[in-house]
């Protein structure tokens, strides 16, 4: 992907630039926002990852900016601060997604192609996901794999769900606990390798292949 | 103790006392004073009738008392001539009854034409003869009441603004002392942006508000300098801390790196323990600076019991517990759904952390009238009376070894969340085990939010 990094900390912007680079990606920095805009002007990303607080222009206004210039690109906001209104008020400027430093860059890396890949539904029937031989209804509440239904719990649903939007990356722990659960904690028990567990085990009853990877350190992912 | 409210009555019965002793002075002092003029006025009518007259000369006298009677400024005397016996002689009154002798009062009871009130006088002239002489008190008719009247009205009237300005002056003073305590209720709450209303004209009450506010100011701003140092510490912590966990992650992976795997692995929780101590710091801080009431929503806690246990169930499994709640029916409260669904997953993560295996993890929510609660209990070994106060306190561990997990922070965090509610966590003996308890005010009648509809669907 190409990347647009707002970050006025250089050697943060350096570290994670070049970790990002690891994975594949270009990265520019910008070291303000109006930097940014420039370098949009020039060139077309398909992202931006943007720090909350720079000099001159916060995060939130720059956003602001963005979408007033009609642009519609994905916006992942990075914030030190850990606060939850923070968050709020990133989202109501028009950010997509929000995480807090310290993140690591596999979880910044599977934001990023979760908020591009959503982009690419938009006008797509999305009534039902499909991931390999996997299918979800989530307005109908009900799943299968293969010629097999499912009977999974609620919570089991969602998990699925989750996994079939992103069919093809990996989804973190932080982002299944968000977009599953509805938590901006950490439980200190291992709720998603219990549910993840108990998943697999309806999945492969029948004797089918697992299709989850688990990826250790990053999360998991359902095969396209 | 003498209260405010008794020393107001004290004072406005002697108040009371004092007007109407006034009053009636007022009154009898005028009355006696009328007594005395009419008197002297008789007396001297009298002397001039009986002037130069001969004792016992009763037609000279009565000639007199008709000319008296028909005279401009006598006319309305009246006058009883009358023998020792107190046979009428003449006159132009008849009395019903005897009058005795000196001044006395007479009434409109006496039976004497046009009089309603006046004064007689009695005297002898010599010759066996006494004179009456009797003159009206009253310029109008019902004069004496129409006077007892008029000081009724006026000391009534100042009695009356008396009473008016005390009660509105303790209306005010009420109010103003109201609104100081609906404030520190408020600051006990939880609302630290609560301020006293400061009155627009000034004055006492306006410059105490004002002294109250710039205390609560004062101590707001202590508390956000101490926050934000304990945030900015945790902060600043963690990111090293997430680099070296990310290191080691790296290190874990290297194909090279198979023999010291389980070191690296405990390396990686140890790591994992502290930050998950700094992100309850954070949260703690968060949840005390009060900024998520913003968020606060209709949350049905029966639904939220409900979706936790289903969280929990199979992890409690694993450990040899088994996690029970029924919900009944739906518990309506205003608050924020995150931080109550951490609060109840603290809980019941520390229930099953500090029992063995084999026990039994029992959540239950209830309501009572204004009351909600949310209540988990275990059958382990409990905490001793004593040691409740400890456990609520941050990193009030009670293993004095420190070797359990945990990092002494989780009950402070959900007694902070139940704080933001307005409402308390208790400890208490399950009988046997710990029952942890958190109390809460029910949502306000025909609060039915997105949450509970959620759940019906």
């Amino acid at each position: 992907m190409k990347l647009l990094l707002v970050e006025d900390d250089a050697e943060f912007a350096t570290t994670l630039s070049q970790s990002l680079e690891a994975l594949d990606h270009q990265v520019t920095v910008a070291a303000d926002g109006l930097a940014a805009i420039d370098a949009n002007d020039r060139e077309r990303f398909d992202a931006v990852i943007l720090d909350r607080m720079l000099p001159h222009m916060e995060g939130t206004t720059l956003v602001e900016r963005l979408r007033e210039r009609g642009q519609t690109l994905p916006v992942l906001m990075l914030s030190a601060l850990g606060h939850s209104i923070d968050k709020v008020d990133g989202l109501k400027a028009g950010a997509d997604d929000y995480i807090v430093k310290p993140t690591p860059v596999g979880e910044i890396d599977a934001r990023l192609t979760a908020l591009v890949r959503a982009r690419g539904w938009k006008g797509e029937g999305a009534n039902t996901l499909r991931a390999g031989r996997i299918l979800v209804n989530p307005g109908k509440h009900r799943a299968w794999y293969g010629d097999d239904a499912l009977d999974l719990s609620n919570l089991e649903f969602k998990l699925l769900s989750e996994l079939a939007r992103n069919a093809g990356s990996f989804v973190t722990r932080t982002m299944l606990l968000e977009r599953v659960w509805g938590y901006d904690f950490e439980p200190a028990t291992n709720i998603i390798e219990v549910q993840v567990r108990s998943l697999r085990r309806k999945l492969t009853a029948n004797g089918a292949p697992d299709p989850i990877v688990t990826k250790r350190g990053v999360g998991y992912m359902l095969e396209q | 103790m003498t209260s405010l409210r008794s020393l107001l009555f004290a004072f406005l019965a002697l108040f009371a006392a004092a007007t109407a002793l006034t009053g009636y002075a007022t009154y009898s002092a005028s009355h006696a004073a009328i007594t005395g003029l009419v008197d002297a006025r008789i007396d001297l009518v009298a002397d001039a009738i009986t002037d130069g007259v001969r004792p016992g000369d009763a037609a000279a006298i009565l000639a007199r008392i008709d000319r008296f009677a028909h005279r401009r400024d006598t006319g309305d005397i009246g006058f009883e001539l009358e023998d020792v016996r107190g046979r009428r002689l003449g006159g132009n009154v008849a009395l019903a009854r005897a009058i005795a002798p000196g001044y006395s009062s007479v009434s409109g009871s006496d039976g004497i034409a046009g009089l309603t009130a006046g004064r007689a006088e009695r005297r002898d002239v010599g010759g066996g003869l006494r004179l009456i002489t009797i003159a009206e008190t009253e310029p109008v008719d019902g004069y004496a009441f129409i006077r007892a009247r008029n000081y009724m009205i006026g000391f009534g009237a100042i009695m009356l603004i008396v009473l008016t300005g005390t009660a509105t002056f303790a209306l005010i003073v009420r109010r103003r002392i109201g609104e100081v305590r609906a404030t520190a209720a408020a600051i006990v709450n939880g609302d630290l942006q609560h301020r006293v209303p400061v009155p627009a004209r000034g004055g006492a009450f306006a410059a105490q508000a004002e002294a109250f506010n710039h205390m609560l100011d004062r101590v707001a701003a202590l508390m956000d300098g101490l926050r934000q140092v304990s945030s900015e510490v945790a902060h600043d912590l963690r990111t090293p801390l997430a680099r070296l966990r990310g290191r080691l992650a790296l290190a874990a992976d290297a194909p090279t790196a198979a023999a010291m795997r389980h070191e690296i692995e405990q390396a990686t929780e140890q790591c994992d323990m502290l930050l998950a101590t700094f992100s309850a710091i954070l949260r703690i801080a968060e949840v005390e600076g009060g900024d998520r009431r913003a968020r606060f929503a209709p949350v049905d806690l029966a639904s939220l019991m409900g979706e936790v246990i289903e969280t929990l169930r199979d992890a409690a499994a694993e450990t040899g517990h088994r996690l029970t709640g029924a919900a009944t029916h739906p518990v309506q409260i205003i608050g924020d759904r995150g931080l109550l669904a951490q609060a109840l997953v603290n809980l019941v993560e520390n229930a099953l952390t500090h029992t063995p295996a084999g026990s039994v993890v029992t959540v239950a929510v209830a309501q009572d009238r204004g009351r909600a609660s949310v209540c988990v209990a275990d059958n382990g070994l409990g905490i001793a009376p004593a040691d409740h106060a400890r456990a609520l306190r941050r990193f009030g561990r009670l293993d004095p070894s420190r070797h359990r997990p945990g990092h002494g922070l989780g009950l402070p965090l959900v007694q902070a969340i139940a704080h933001l509610h307005g409402g308390a966590l208790t400890l208490g003996d399950a009988g046997p085990g710990l029952a942890a308890t958190i109390s809460l005010t029910v949502a306000p009648r025909g609060v039915e939010g997105p949450a509970t509809a959620d759940l019906r669907s």
